[in-house]
């Protein structure tokens, strides 16, 4: 089994956030950061002599960025799965090396699903922006659990939010 | 009644692109209109704000799974508005 190393994005492995910065579930608001890595096997093909993120990798570091948010706000008893992505716009390249500040917000809580508005920024500006749905469920298996366990460890979630 | 179907249908017809004027009380909005599963979330959330309510589809589609009630009862408009109302009215007689 991979062990899930602390720092910078590793793309080949979804792994699109690099720390939780703040969580307020009172608002119910969350903004993480991630390192674009200088190199990865990604940037070969996309583009070669022109590296850049794809833009389905920045929409999934937003619909990761609400996961975790939703993730809190279920208390980890319910696991969101993406389900629709709406007004996504990639508003300029984002090359290697870049740090992103992702930051999301929930916009509804139904029965079963949750739709939250997710942006991407670089240097204080709008680089991405989005409307996310997503489905939840309860955990379907501990696997996923213990899995989901590990990355918040590593990405530094604040267990403490969960006791307020 | 009338003015739940009247927002119920606008939703359905703006969200999934249905002429309005096929969406009657009767329509069943997975049978007769081909409204799926996801394209449902989007309604959901709709009428969830028009009406300030959070329509129960987890119970819902539970009780349909347990053969506990048919899609009948919550998916044919002139009851899905039906439920609406309910909830509508439990959630004023709270307030």
């Amino acid at each position: 089994m991979r062990v899930p190393s602390r720092g910078a994005m590793q793309l080949e492995y979804f792994q699109l956030i690099d720390r939780i910065l703040d969580l307020n579930l009172d608002e119910k608001t969350i903004t993480v950061e991630a390192q674009v890595p200088k190199q990865s096997t990604i940037f070969e093909g996309h583009f070669p002599g022109y590296p850049i993120m794809p833009g389905v990798l920045l929409i999934e570091s937003m619909a990761q960025t609400s996961g975790w948010l939703l993730l809190a706000l279920f208390k980890f008893e319910r696991m969101p799965f993406l389900a629709a992505v709406k007004e996504a716009k990639m508003r300029g390249f984002v090359p290697p090396g870049e740090l992103l500040t992702i930051e999301a917000n929930l916009v509804h809580e139904g029965s079963g699903y949750a739709i939250t508005d997710a942006k991407i920024k670089v240097g204080g500006k709008l680089r991405c922006n989005s409307t996310i749905t997503f489905s939840h469920v309860p955990f379907p298996n501990p696997d996923l659990r213990g899995h989901m366990d590990a990355v918040a460890k590593r990405i530094g979630f604040p267990q403490q939010a969960l006791q307020s | 009644m009338s003015s739940t179907f009247d927002q119920v249908a606008t939703i359905i017809a703006e969200t999934c692109d249905i002429p309005r004027d096929t969406i009657t009380p009767d329509s069943h909005a997975i049978d007769d209109l081909g409204i799926d599963s996801l394209d449902f979330l989007d309604i959901a959330f709709a009428i969830d704000k028009a009406f300030g309510i959070k329509l129960p589809l987890e119970k819902w589609t539970q009780e349909v799974n347990d053969g506990k009630a048919t899609t009948e009862q919550y998916f044919v408009l002139k009851n899905l508005c039906a439920r609406i109302d309910e909830l509508v009215a439990a959630k004023n007689a709270g307030a």
